[in-house]
């Protein structure tokens, strides 16, 4: 269940407790939209009335900032201590297996369960880390593995949110392209490979072209998606107030398919990085994946591990980044 | 519900005594033998070492023909020496026959336990092919270029040694790593712009696909690749009779290779992997076949890994010194020697590569050049 997002900035809910008649008529609206009934209390502030559970806690907190008003450090200090009650229990929980995973692992070089030579120990791996670090190597392979997978994402994104706002608009070219597309999209992605590396070669393009296909297909089906079940409701309600395409586009219908388009953005980005890591692996001579395969032919597994572990971080970060921009863009919706 | 799970895991007990029962009675010792790589098309067939010819000529299994309790297996690593590397330290294989310095060096490094018996391959070419219509007329000019190399296997080491005779580095040349026949396919098709590797190229170059630009043979004996024969501690304290036998039937192996008057039909043995025997004749010329097929352990081969594991080293491919002294066991090499009466059949050579002693190898095609 979503919180109302306008209100995650404590600078709304600061400004209606020390000055609510410096509010702008529609702040005002939205607060009370959102459930955020100002009380006047007894000593010049106001207090919000708590709405329901959760919110409660969070209230209190809030209000726990003193007589004097809350200083820029105190609202520093209650955000924080917001964030980690909101979210520290789901932290928690989500470190608590790799956290196994590691102990595991860590048992694992100790007592000689696999040879060392096949799963190096967390020391090495860590001390790896450090030294590709320390001369710039990691950056390096890291950032041309990130130029790659940004430069395929946005051409695959153009193509899918053309295509499936294309399909999704006309009836007649959905019936038309559909069923290539879906024969398409049966094909694994590294299926392509041969048959790219004779018409491309080795070089970027078969990555851009790679990434781009495998970002493609989940932000077209999400598009289309998205914006096919766009209520019917809402659709009327700008024919009602005669908005042109347009507007009916920008206000409507693209707000409405966020959910569904962000899904596919989110799975895409994630199909790329694998992808990316996947063709430089086959056929690179730098990047991530290209350190996973000189770390095997070397025997210095190691490297193979970090590099994994940098890979997962980056596409945690992705998936993290896009979440937060969907959050954003879902800002009108009213927490039900 | 519950009493057939337990009817099932009863039977599933006693279905697995019966199976422990019939091992006990088999008592075979598999000697798991590895070669790191496979023939131009895959074929399970090696070439350009002694190891091959025991394999296609049987050697191994003849020796062992009158025991019916050994087997002999032999798997060839489609991975080279990399792929080898994760069988030893799986504990997969027993015996490592053909094994490039480099991939055995980096295996030490990292604790893998073996011993050297015997060399192989001595004096390996490494060759540089680029396509004929390509700008590349030496070493000088692969600076920023795309070169294809199976990373890891011996060719690495040859020829990072090549690069800074040149004053390159590899990080001057963009390195693919890719397997034998991905490399061929790959230059082939014009995906790289060049490609390291061994004789396999030289037919290519008959059919005018592909133009060789350096050749090892024409530079210091540093820049040949070597292999030898390893076999893991393991095996070797738990059968050391097996071992020596091992090492004797490779030993005959490596004398009629190293026969002169054999020339046409070792170069036909190693033909099996789809390498054509003219590819062979002209990496040979102006070569004995005792000199690359030599099973000796001599101050040039011991030299040599020496050199490989300092360099090895210094580029960075091994994070420490190995220990080279206790990794060298040429007592089985010896009995074999002795067994065979081939003490003086081969010639010995010092560090730098001159001869110190004649071989009677030597001698029989002198003899039969007469």
């Amino acid at each position: 269940m979503a919180r109302a997002p306008y209100f995650s900035s404590p600078s709304l809910q600061t400004l209606a407790l020390q000055n609510p008649a410096a509010l702008a008529a529609d702040q005002h609206a939205a607060l009370l939209l959102g459930g955020f009934h100002p009380v006047p209390t007894g000593d010049g502030l106001i207090a919000p009335q708590a709405k329901q559970g959760q919110d409660e806690d969070r209230v209190a907190r809030v209000h726990d900032t003193g007589p004097g008003g809350a200083g820029t450090l105190d609202r520093i200090n209650v955000a924080i201590s917001n964030w980690v009650g909101d979210h520290g229990g789901r932290l928690l929980l989500g470190l608590s297996f790799p956290l196994l995973l590691f102990i595991v692992w860590q048992a694992s070089s100790l007592y000689g369960w696999l040879p060392d030579q096949i799963l190096p120990a967390p020391s090495l791996v860590w001390q790896t880390l450090q030294e590709r670090i320390a001369d710039g190597s990691l950056w390096d392979d890291a950032s041309i593995s990130l130029l790659r997978v940004l430069r395929g994402f946005t051409l695959g994104v153009g193509a899918g949110l053309l295509l499936g706002g294309l399909m999704a608009a006309s009836r007649k070219l959905h019936d038309y392209l559909n069923p290539l597309f879906l024969a398409i999209s049966q094909v694994p992605t590294l299926g392509w490979v041969p048959l790219l590396i004779l018409l491309v070669g080795i070089d970027e393009g078969l990555k851009n072209i790679l990434v781009a296909l495998s970002v493609f297909i989940p932000v077209t089906l999400g598009t289309y998606q998205g914006i096919r079940d766009v209520p019917h409701g809402y659709r009327e309600v700008g024919q009602v107030l005669t908005f042109g395409r347009a507007q009916m586009l920008r206000t409507i219908i693209l707000p409405a398919a966020v959910p569904a388009i962000f899904t596919g953005l989110r799975e895409g980005l994630s199909n790329g990085w694998q992808t990316l890591v996947a063709v430089e692996l086959l056929a690179s001579t730098e990047g991530l994946g290209y350190q996973m395969s000189y770390g095997r032919q070397l025997f210095q597994l190691e490297l193979v591990i970090a590099a994994m572990l940098v890979i997962g971080l980056i596409g945690f970060v992705f998936d993290f980044l896009l979440g937060r921009i969907e959050n954003h863009l879902q800002r009108w919706k009213v927490a039900a | 519900m519950k009493r057939t799970f337990l009817a099932v895991l009863l039977g599933g007990i006693l279905s697995l005594g019966t199976l422990g029962a019939s091992t006990a009675f088999a008592d075979q010792t598999v000697i798991r033998v590895g070669y790191p790589g496979v023939g131009v098309d895959n074929q399970p067939y090696g070439y350009g070492d002694s190891v091959s010819l025991a394999h296609v000529g049987h050697f191994l299994e003849d020796a062992f023909k009158d025991n019916p309790n050994i087997k002999v297996e032999w798997t060839f690593f489609r991975g080279a020496g990399p792929e080898l590397n994760e069988a030893l330290a799986a504990h997969q294989l027993d015996i490592a026959a053909g094994l490039g310095d480099l991939p055995s060096i980096v295996g030490r490094a990292r604790g893998l336990k073996t011993r050297f018996l015997l060399p192989a391959s001595e004096h390996g070419s490494l060759y540089l092919a680029v396509s004929p219509k390509s700008n590349i007329n030496s070493i000088d000019d692969l600076k920023g270029k795309k070169v294809a190399q199976f990373r890891g296997t011996n060719l690495q080491i040859a020829t990072d040694a090549v690069l800074e005779a040149h004053h390159l580095t590899e990080k001057d040349v963009k390195f693919v790593s890719l397997t034998t026949a991905d490399g061929l396919a790959a230059l082939t098709s014009g995906n790289v712009d060049g490609s390291f590797g061994g004789e396999e190229y030289l037919d290519l170059q008959k059919r005018g696909i592909v133009k060789i630009v350096y050749a090892s043979k024409q530079d210091a004996p540093i820049f040949g690749t070597n292999s030898a024969v390893f076999v893991t501690e393991e095996f070797e304290q738990a059968h050391p009779d097996l071992t020596q036998k091992v090492v004797t039937a490779f030993v005959k192996a490596a004398a009629w290779g190293s026969t002169e008057a054999n020339r046409p039909q070792v170069f036909e043995a190693w033909a099996k992997a789809g390498v054509p025997v003219a590819s062979f004749a002209e990496d040979f010329e102006g070569q004995t076949l005792a000199r690359r097929n030599t099973a000796l352990i001599d101050d040039f081969i011991k030299a040599r890994y020496a050199d490989k594991a300092a360099k090895a080293k210094q580029y960075g491919l091994i994070k420490k010194d190995i220990d080279l002294n206790s990794w060298f066991e040429p007592k089985y090499l010896e009995t074999a020697l002795k067994e065979l009466k081939l003490e003086n059949f081969w010639p010995t050579y010092d560090a730098n590569g001159k001869k110190l002693t004649d071989g009677m190898v030597e001698s029989q095609k002198q003899a039969a050049a007469q």
